[in-house]
């Protein structure tokens, strides 16, 4: 995976939680171009142990002198989000992978519902400057915690006008999904990211309206599921190595030293695909990559995500 | 027919089955998707508002528009033509809410006439129910000339545009809503094989 080597130009505390980052390439070069919608992979370096954590790009699509992240600095942290809240400042060296689009604004849409809970809001920060050149018409929908968590507000009015609502729940606001999906036009997508309950309500409402699968776009960057302990060989690479309980099974295999695909490291995208050769228990799959029959199937696993429950899994790779 | 192969761009057609999650019903159907229609009513009618739009084929020998008219309470407006029932269902569509299934059946120039209205409202044609009835005829997309020629049955055909003898493909394009036709003599003139109704 091709890797660009970038620097801290700038470090913003938005909120009590939320860590804005501006990075350039170390090289002074411009950056590659990106689509609204991408996210990189950043790299970090803690105590010899190699976290990958992906980062939405939320700068306008027309900068490519630098790329902007924000981090929330999570309470349950496997030590990503705090390492970039108190290790990286100014001038610290990261390693980004070229940026990805898995979020991407569908051309087909007549009219785009975007809603964000909390740190969510950072995917359609960048789509926002796409949807705005565009012309299209959209409307976008923030809901968060209380006042000190409002972050980019003032941004997002600039940007948006009368197109944003904002939802604060310590203030009694709520954004009524179903409502709002019940009165869309043909050709309406909706794009959501935010907390796990809220995505799944999303899809769930949709569903129940009759909404096209094809219509409805979610992105989450949970960290990976912890649980039991278990053993992969890897038959072609002739590896056996133990997947322990706070690690996900890529993570594993790279601190093994295997070269394993990836791409979202969310269990979106497919890419880290691995055939399944035999399993004395179960898999956990925790993606939404697979369908229901594959998951039952049990013949494929996402290790970005997905975990056993068993003593020996055999994988084709 | 080689096994196994299948060129994906062919679309598949499915028998019509009223979808459990709607908001609100849209049929449409022409000629010999009347059959569709009552195999569609003959199931279990769903709560949600249904609107249907038909059109009897004129020249065919069987007209559907009469029993259907018995069978189907609300909701049906029977057209003149095929176009009529085109246009009716473009003045619907303004209206229509996201979560409106929608249904068509008929011919192969049929159904597409339609996804192409469906698709200026931003209604992707995987999404929407099709039943392809009567008549296995296709339009056929010269690549030489451009030309569209309707109604053909036969592999070979002659183009309606530039009379070159086409082979016709299994390749399908969605935004012409047409099969490729390709110049079967083009390597060696004049080596034309017999054409065969394949599709009747």
């Amino acid at each position: 995976m091709s890797i660009l080597n970038v620097k801290v130009a700038d470090v913003e505390q938005v909120t009590d939680v939320v860590k804005h980052f501006t990075l350039v390439q170390e090289n002074g070069e411009p950056l590659p171009h990106f689509s609204g919608g991408s996210h990189v992979v950043v790299s970090m370096n803690i105590n010899g142990r190699i976290h990958r954590n992906p980062y939405s790009l939320m700068g306008s699509t027309a900068n490519t002198d630098s790329y902007h992240i924000s981090v929330r600095k999570q309470e349950n942290s496997r030590g990503g989000s705090v390492f970039m809240h108190e290790q990286v400042k100014p001038g610290s060296r990261l390693q980004i992978t070229y940026p990805v689009n898995l979020f991407a604004i569908s051309k087909m849409g007549r009219r785009h519902i975007l809603i964000a809970g909390g740190i969510g809001i950072t995917p359609f920060m960048s789509q926002i400057a796409d949807l705005n050149r565009l012309g299209y018409d959209y409307e976008l929908h923030y809901a968060y915690r209380s006042p000190e968590n409002a972050a980019f507000r003032e941004q997002l009015e600039a940007m948006c006008g009368n197109r944003v609502h904002f939802y604060v729940e310590s203030e009694g606001g709520r954004l009524d999904i179903p409502d709002l999906l019940s009165h869309q036009p043909l050709g309406t997508h909706v794009y959501i990211c935010g907390p796990d309950p809220m995505v799944k309500a999303l899809h769930i409402n949709a569903r129940e309206l009759g909404w096209p699968e094809n219509h409805v776009h979610s992105e989450e960057f949970t960290a990976p599921p912890i649980g039991d302990e278990f053993k992969v060989q890897l038959k072609q690479s002739g590896v056996e190595l133990v997947v322990p309980g706070d690690m996900s099974m890529l993570e594993a295999m790279e601190e093994a030293g295997i070269d394993a695909p990836f791409l979202c490291r969310g269990g979106a995208c497919g890419r880290c695909e691995q055939q399944v050769l035999e399993c004395d228990g179960v898999i956990m799959h925790n993606d939404h990559y697979l369908s229901d029959a594959e998951k039952a199937s049990g013949n494929s696993i996402m290790p970005c995500v997905s975990r056993a429950k068993c003593s020996r899994l055999v994988l084709d790779f | 027919m080689e096994r196994g192969y299948w060129i994906r761009s062919k679309p598949l057609y499915d028998s019509l089955v009223w979808r459990q999650f709607a908001t609100g019903h849209v049929v449409v159907a022409q000629g010999d998707g009347g059959l569709a229609v009552l195999k569609l009513f003959q199931q279990m009618c769903p709560r949600e508002p249904i609107k249907l739009l038909f059109a009897d084929d004129k020249s065919a020998s069987k007209k559907y528009a009469d029993i259907i008219q018995t069978l189907v309470p609300e909701g049906l407006q029977i057209c003149e033509s095929e176009q009529a029932a085109l246009a009716a269902l473009k003045e619907q569509l303004p209206d229509c809410l996201m979560g409106t299934q929608f249904y068509v059946a008929g011919s192969e120039e049929f159904i597409w006439a339609v996804l192409e209205v469906l698709k200026e409202y931003g209604v992707q044609d995987n999404n929407v129910a099709k039943e392809l009835c009567g008549t296995l005829a296709r339009s056929v997309y010269c690549v030489h000339c451009k030309t569209i020629s309707k109604d053909v049955h036969f592999s070979i055909h002659e183009c309606d545009g530039c009379r070159r003898h086409l082979f016709v493909r299994d390749h399908f394009s969605r935004r012409l809503g047409a099969y490729m036709g390709v110049m079967v003599d083009a390597e060696e003139p004049g080596n034309i094989p017999a054409k065969e109704e394949i599709y009747p």
